[in-house]
């Protein structure tokens, strides 16, 4: 079966990520992303969803260090290539769409002169056939007119606006992943719903892979075809968005299912809530990173955690 | 922002008032007969009282002051005592010595100070990184007068590739005007690079730290892009403020290496008023030549103004 | 660590010019001004009597070397004391008064700084004569409003801290809150400053007795030093090098601890938040 030619977008197995001092803030996660999919990554603050995401497309900080088994991004082995050919690559082939849409377009440059050199780079176009496509794409997200747009600072755009530039830039290499990093966290909720529908649309129509980074599991349930849940660093959950859902594994997973928020609380009922937080230190440990906080929590959880895998749902618990 | 320009310019202009009092509090009325300075200990009393009404120091204070600042407003400075020659002369023929060695030595700085200054932030911590550091503090305590003595010894006798003194005007021989102002320049250069270096290194480093810098990665681009296009673009409004104080103390501060190197500038002229005693061309000289650092600095605020003029309501809206 | 590296090497650098300077009360090898036409232009010989040589009177450069420190140091270090001084109660006060009257007093610290430093440093020369005297009062007429600016504004922000404006509620007295809050949240700063400032004194005064308005022969200063050795430079360019050496020390030195004393203050600074 190793003659099986995959074409998934991305294939990760085991991660780790650690810090300069040694502390282990990404430990022994595996996802697969297939191609044309919407794949969400959901955890709370801290889980390690952001640095897995990063090291993925080359943005992990130069002081963290990582390893994986295996790590391969739009077809190539991100694990043995050298770092010149990792830009490149990355260029070609992915794009990132942040949560913060103040601080990571260049203040003093003007869009047009922003938006496209990354395609510039790596094609070989001119600035002018640059523009024209860069035209194209934003009439796509929504602009009425992308020329006048072109034109202006960043500062002179609204937050959904920049967001759709945001977007537009990291569609303008035709890539094939996309990550979005709480794309919507930093908008009103209309805009959010544009926005996400803009996402669906894009990987509808033009078969990109995205990787939805999430706190918001109604979101996620909303929109991608997969998801990975991840707690502490880990990822202790992950399948087709309906096997997930329908049937969750991880207590955390149902957990967090749980405090959805529905139309159909009562006024006077109170928002769950999972008591405890997310340990920050300690997370190379054996155990089970959740049995803090779980309320089904054994012995054994305290040294060894069993993963299972059936039909592509993944989990991570000493409960069948 | 017009309001803003405004401002500046209201302020500067009561800063230039103050220092028309100053100016005039210091050299009319702390030595007590300024008549009796100008002539020294062996005048006679006779010529004293002459000198002294010939100034118009009969008259109350105020009018002295009210009266010479009427007239500095009419661009008259009075007769220097010691040339004969109006000071307005004096001053015009002395101007483009010092703002040439003044300029030229800001270009040297600027050059030094962003090259190094950039290599240093993105080497963060490397040879290069102390290497810069350590030549920039040297540079900082190295009296100009030592080391153009240095180079004057050096380049101008021994190796003979620049003149040792003396100014040759643009408008005789261009290569002959740069070879006259590039030793006093760069003498002039080593005393500002360090701290114009200093700044250019802790912006790019803020500016590398920056989100923008992330998107740069992704996008994989080369790192003349990533270095200059975003990097540096982002790191240019402390230096440029910098640049403007630098350049308006240079050109007030010229005395001592148009000393060394005999350039007939503002510098020069100064002292031999300060030497001969020779009041009025120092109050028309001090004028002058605060007057011409206010306004640089000025200009320089309004035109960083300009080019970046967003980063401010950027930076305080959103 | 970088800033521990700074102020370790400025603390070494001045720790030798101080030496210098405390050694020259007692021993010098000989008398800084005595004239010998017949031993003029030694050069520096380790092995002789003359151990940096001898200048264009025949006096010896260390004796002349050494006798200078006491200068450069009177003056470097006493016009910046002056200048805080006068500097501090400046801006303490006009911090204390309100609106109109400080605002002048600001004005007038805004001028004073306008002036170039050597331009400043000129007019208050002829004014005040040239030599030690004319000096130290024209540095530290220079100094003042570096300080009371610093002082003025560090009083109006800490003025508006929680903290102060808790204890005057208490009934604290204004000379306690002064003394036990205000005293302790300046004094880096101010003292970071003071060191900077002698640096600069000292490159003042070795440029004003280098043209001549400075210590005037036969009395010796490092600048004066340098400025008589001119003539002689290119025959005998060794005359330039002791006192160009001692100036470029003693700046460095003060320049280094002031400046590891600033990268110091803004680390702590950014630990606190």
């Amino acid at each position: 079966m190793n003659e099986i030619i995959n074409d998934n977008t991305v294939i990760l197995k085991k991660l780790h990520v650690s810090d300069a001092v040694g502390n282990t803030l990404v430990s022994s996660s595996s996802m697969n992303i297939e191609k044309g999919e919407i794949f969400g990554l959901v955890g709370e603050s801290g889980s390690g969803k952001t640095l897995t995401a990063k090291s993925l497309i080359n943005l992990l900080p130069d002081d963290l260090i990582f390893s994986a088994d295996e790590m391969i991004v739009a077809g190539k082995n991100m694990l043995e290539i050298s770092l010149r050919d990792k830009k490149a690559h990355i260029g070609k082939n992915a794009g990132y769409i942040p949560q913060n849409t103040v601080f990571f377009l260049h203040p003093m440059i003007k869009i047009k002169n922003q938006i496209a050199d990354g395609f510039i780079d790596h094609t070989n176009n001119n600035k002018k056939e640059a523009l024209v496509k860069a035209e194209g794409i934003l009439s796509k997200v929504g602009f009425s007119n992308p020329k006048l747009v072109l034109n202006y600072y960043p500062w002179q755009l609204s937050g959904g606006m920049r967001q759709r530039i945001n977007i537009a830039m990291a569609l303008m290499n035709d890539p094939k992943l996309i990550v979005a990093d709480e794309p919507t966290t930093a908008l009103d909720s209309t805009v959010q719903k544009q926005v996400m529908e803009l996402f669906r649309s894009i990987n509808e129509e033009l078969n990109i892979s995205i990787l939805l980074i999430s706190h918001d599991l109604g979101l996620v349930k909303n929109y991608s075809h997969s998801l990975a849940v991840m707690y502490a660093g880990v990822v202790v959950e992950s399948g087709t968005t309906k096997s997930v859902f329908e049937n969750p594994k991880h207590p955390y997973t149902q957990l967090l299912i749980d405090i959805i928020p529905t139309m159909k609380i009562k006024k006077t009922e109170p928002l769950a809530e999972i008591p405890g937080y997310v340990q920050e230190k300690g997370r190379d440990t054996k155990g089970c990173l959740f049995r803090n906080r779980c309320p089904k929590a054994m012995e054994i959880c305290e040294t060894y955690v069993k993963e299972h895998e059936e039909d592509g749902h993944y989990f991570r618990c000493n409960l069948d | 922002m017009l309001r803003y320009v405004l401002d500046r310019v209201k302020s500067s202009v009561v800063v230039l008032l103050v220092v028309s009092i100053i100016t005039f509090a210091v050299l009319m009325i702390i030595p007590g007969d300024p008549a009796q300075l100008i002539l020294g200990t062996e005048a006679t009393p006779e010529m004293v009282q002459e000198l002294h009404t010939a100034m118009g120091l009969d008259r109350p204070l105020y009018q002295q002051y009210l009266g010479w600042l009427n007239d500095l407003l009419h661009l008259d400075m009075g007769t220097s005592y010691v040339y004969g020659e109006s000071v307005k002369s004096l001053i015009t023929g002395s101007l483009p010595v010092t703002l040439s060695i003044s300029v030229f030595a800001m270009i040297i700085a600027v050059f030094l100070a962003f090259l190094f200054g950039m290599l240093s932030a993105i080497k963060k911590n490397s040879i290069i990184d102390y290497f810069s550091r350590s030549i920039m503090q040297l540079g900082t305590a190295i009296p100009s007068f030592w080391i153009g003595m240095v180079f004057i010894v050096y380049f101008g006798l021994k190796l003979k590739l620049f003149p040792v003194s003396g100014f040759v005007p643009l408008s005789d021989n261009f290569a002959g005007f740069i070879k006259s102002i590039t030793l006093p320049s760069v003498v002039l250069a080593i005393g500002e690079t360090g701290t114009l270096l200093r700044i250019v290194r802790s912006s790019m480093l803020d500016s590398l730290n920056q989100d923008y810098m992330d998107m740069t990665k992704v996008k994989g681009l080369g790192a003349r892009k990533v270095y200059v296009k975003y990097a540096l673009r982002g790191a240019l409004v402390a230096p440029l403020t910098i640049i403007g104080m630098q350049f308006a103390k240079l050109a007030g501060g010229t005395v001592v290496v148009e000393t060394i190197f005999s350039l007939p500038g503002l510098g020069r002229l100064v002292l031999s008023a300060v030497e001969h005693r020779d009041i009025v061309l120092l109050q028309g000289l001090v004028m002058f030549i605060t007057a011409m650092v206010i306004f640089i600095t000025l200009a320089v605020d309004v035109l960083i103004m300009f080019i970046n003029p967003r980063i401010k309501s950027f930076q305080r809206g959103e | 660590m970088k800033k521990n590296l700074s102020i370790a090497t400025g603390i070494i650098l001045i720790l030798l010019v101080l030496a210098m300077w405390g050694l020259s009360f007692v021993y010098m090898p000989y008398p800084p001004n005595e004239m010998n036409i017949s031993e003029r232009f030694l050069k520096p010989d380790f092995d002789s009597e003359h151990i940096l040589g001898t200048d264009n009177f025949g006096r010896d450069i260390l004796s002349r070397l050494m006798y200078g420190s006491r200068n450069v140091l009177l003056v470097g270090i006493g016009s910046v004391t002056l200048g805080t001084t006068f500097g501090i109660a400046l801006g303490a006060v006009a911090a204390m008064l309100k609106k109109a009257a400080s605002s002048v007093i600001m004005r007038i610290m805004d001028g004073l700084m306008s002036f170039p430093g050597i331009l400043l440093a000129l007019m208050i020369v002829t004014v005040a004569g040239k030599g030690l005297k004319g000096s130290i009062i024209a540095i530290a007429i220079f100094m003042i409003p570096v300080f009371a600016r610093l002082v003025y504004s560090m009083i109006l922000d800490t003025e508006n801290l929680l903290y102060i404006k808790a204890a005057k509620s208490y009934g604290t007295t204004n000379s306690k809150i002064f003394f036990k809050h205000f005293v302790p949240a300046m004094l880096p700063k101010l003292v970071t400053q003071y060191s900077s400032a002698i640096g600069s004194a000292v490159m003042i005064e070795t440029s004003l007795s280098f043209l001549g308005l400075g210590i005037q022969p036969p009395y010796a200063s490092w600048g004066l030093m340098l400025s008589e050795s001119r003539q002689y430079f290119l025959t005998y360019p060794y005359l330039a090098v002791a006192p160009g050496i001692a100036i470029i020390i003693t700046i460095l030195g003060f320049n280094l601890i002031g400046d590891g004393l600033n990268d110091m203050l803004i680390n702590r600074r950014s630990h606190d938040e």
